[in-house]
């Protein structure tokens, strides 16, 4: 039975198409909004996420990376490398600024290399070198493109210039680009000669990082010890919050866009079938299957709006790469949840909110001519 | 056919609006039906016939009198009681067919069997056989724009007749119909109330209907005039030569001490700006010794 009448509600199936294509441009919005964030909190956290320490240490309080300041003795690297299970320590210092490179202006993750840190440095390198010596930098390939410079050429870290000697993959962010210099560099920059920023804690493959991270808690004062897993959600999570915010108020709009696009179709249907509609009522039928049957066409609109969006979300994604490269976009599994979630509520209101016209319909227009 | 009233109406009464602006649809009409009885319900437009099938089929509400149908008061039900009685007890055949664009012809005939005990799985065997029987069986799967106006209309006599209702309620069944078309489907009510013993009671305007029909029922300002309809008072528009019934005509005139019914107002003022224009031959009965019997249960004091 419900079948049939949804069919009868449902009548042409261009109407619903058309309908479900409006749920799904509003829904595409949200998801493409929140993917912007996803990406860019991916390329944030891009740096702790690829140079892969077992464990980080960084000054007390602190726990990531992103819009932070950590600053650490440089005694406590001995420190760490003493305690057991530890295999290796690789130091940077760090700094959160503003680059100009050709015209433009970049804000950057700047990282200080030691001169056997490379487990610490670029990942990926497209052109040039992969460390950085004296007065020298490597940096990211896009920023390097879209700045209009290549190697040899000088871009401006605090007012020092740097040569670039080697052009990076994965490393760009609209945010926060990651740019590789000597750890010297970096101090002069900040004037300090004793302290570091992070420590990249290597553990031994028999050891247990969370262990380990327990022994330098102990034995190492004054520092915050995480495991990179955690360090790294830290750091997302900061990223992301920055985003939350509008994207917050992003999928309450496209909520309220399909809750209107929804309840409009179901509202609209049901006085276009309401002739059909009285007659089911005429031989018998119930309103409640009637109910549950606008239900169901909310929620069938809703669902196929939602499967439009995917499908064109998961589209726009490889040809956003191509054409806007500098953009990352992550549709992530929590905002596909949440945009269902959206289109569930929003499909029951709509439902709701048509129920009073099903009620007003009368069987006895069945005998009007 | 039985004596056994399958359907009982008890001083019904129905009036929409008030004071000055309100209408009498429907004033006090008392009738019973038997069971395989055929009634014709006729009458001028706005008479009240619409809204007297209404109320026996359980649609409407009326504000005086009760309606039995099959020894079940209808009124004295919660709403949700009366649409299965609608479901199990009548069937209903409408002017404009009225199908589910949206179904095929076997699902547009099984639509009331959902609400029947057994359901659609128990009723498919009778809608093959009514489907065969009304000449649909090779359009089972035929949606409802494909068919002729003679066929949605056989779907819409076998829907109604899916749940075996002991009452038939047909709103102008013959009216958006070729006279062919409109033909069949009255022999097929007729059928249905010999052979199946359902009491069909309809609504309308062909005078060809009354022919096959066991009691013709005029309504008039919402009251009701019985008759039988074994002969009908045939009389000749003396201006364009048109059968009229004497009974239903509602367009009179008066000449020479003979009076005159006419088939439209064109005519009556054709005939009244000249009279002298159209013999005598012109009008007058059709055929002769006419014969009509009133009702002898019927009160027309009112």
């Amino acid at each position: 039975m419900l079948h049939w009448l949804l069919r009868t509600l449902v009548g042409r199936l261009p109407q619903l198409l058309t309908s479900a294509g409006g749920v799904a441009f509003a829904l595409l919005l949200v998801l493409l909004f929140e993917a912007v964030f996803a990406g860019e909190s991916d390329q944030i956290v891009a740096y702790p996420d690829n140079v892969a320490a077992d464990v980080w240490v960084m000054q007390r309080g602190v726990s990531n990376m992103h819009m932070a300041i950590s600053l650490v003795k440089d005694w406590k690297i001995a420190a760490v490398a003493k305690i057991e299970g530890v295999t290796a320590v690789t130091p940077i210092l760090y700094m959160n600024t503003v680059v100009i490179a050709g015209d433009r202006e970049w804000f950057s993750f700047v990282v200080g290399l030691p001169p056997d840190g490379a487990r610490a440095g670029p990942w990926a390198i497209s052109h040039g070198a992969s460390h950085p010596g004296s007065g020298e930098t490597v940096v990211p390939a896009l920023l390097a493109e879209m700045s209009g410079i290549g190697l040899q050429d000088e871009i401006t870290i605090a007012d020092k210039t740097f040569a670039v000697v080697g052009l990076s993959d994965g490393t760009y962010s609209m945010a926060n680009s990651v740019i590789f210099v000597t750890e010297r560099d970096l101090a002069d920059i900040l004037s300090s000669s004793d302290l570091i920023s992070y420590l990249l804690v290597d553990v031994a493959d028999s050891a247990e990082p969370e262990a380990v991270a327990e022994r330098i808690r102990r034995q190492v004062p004054d520092v915050s010890v995480l495991l990179a897993a955690d360090f790294v959600a830290n750091d997302y999570a900061v990223a992301m919050q920055m985003g939350l915010e509008m994207i917050s108020l992003m999928t309450v709009i496209g909520g309220a866009l399909v809750l209107v696009v929804v309840a409009f179709s179901v509202y609209g249907q049901i006085s276009r079938q309401s002739r059909e509609l009285a007659i089911a009522r005429a031989i018998g039928v119930r309103p409640l299957p009637l109910i549950a049957a606008a239900l169901m066409m909310a929620l069938f609109i809703g669902a196929i709006g939602v499967l439009l969006a995917i499908l064109l979300a998961c589209l726009t994604v490889p040809l956003t790469a191509a054409l806007v490269p500098q953009l990352t976009l992550h549709i992530t599994l929590a905002s596909l949840i949440r945009v269902g979630l959206v289109v569930l509520v929003a499909a029951v209101i709509a439902a709701l909110l048509s129920i009073r016209r099903l009620l007003k319909i009368d069987p006895i227009i069945a005998l009007k001519g | 056919m039985a004596d056994t009233p399958i359907m009982i109406a008890d001083h019904l009464t129905k009036t929409f609006g008030t004071g000055h602006s309100a209408v009498h649809a429907v004033d006090n009409v008392s009738l019973t039906a038997s069971r395989g009885e055929m009634m014709l319900v006729m009458g001028p437009s706005g008479s009240g016939k619409t809204t007297l099938l209404s109320m026996i089929g359980g649609l409407l509400r009326p504000d005086e009198g009760q309606v039995q149908i099959d020894g079940v008061d209808v009124f004295s039900r919660g709403e949700r009681e009366i649409a299965k009685l609608r479901a199990l007890k009548v069937g209903f055949i409408f002017q404009s067919f009225n199908l589910m664009e949206a179904l095929s012809v076997e699902e547009n005939i099984l639509l009331p069997a959902h609400l029947a005990p057994g359901g659609v799985r128990a009723a498919a065997p009778r809608a093959n056989a009514l489907m065969e029987r009304l000449g649909l069986g090779d359009r089972r799967n035929a949606k409802p724009a494909t068919l002729s106006g003679g066929e949605k209309q056989r779907v819409a006599i076998a829907r109604a007749l899916i749940n075996r209702p002991p009452l038939i309620l047909a709103d102008e069944p013959t009216g958006n119909l070729d006279s062919h078309a409109g033909q069949d489907v009255m022999m097929t009510l007729y059928d249905i109330s010999r052979d199946d013993g359902c009491t069909v009671m309809l609504v309308a305007h062909d005078p060809r209907v009354e022919d096959v029909a066991d009691r013709l029922l005029w309504l008039e300002d919402g009251a009701l005039r019985d008759r039988k309809a074994e002969t009908h008072s045939w009389l000749k528009d003396p201006v364009c030569g048109m059968r009229v019934d004497a009974w239903t005509a509602t367009l009179f005139s008066e000449h020479e001490g003979e009076r005159h019914v006419f088939c439209s107002r064109r005519c009556l003022e054709r005939f009244e700006q000249e009279p002298a224009a159209y013999p005598a031959d012109h009008g007058g009965p059709v055929q002769e010794n006419l014969q009509v019997f009133r009702d002898d249960t019927f009160d027309d004091s009112k």
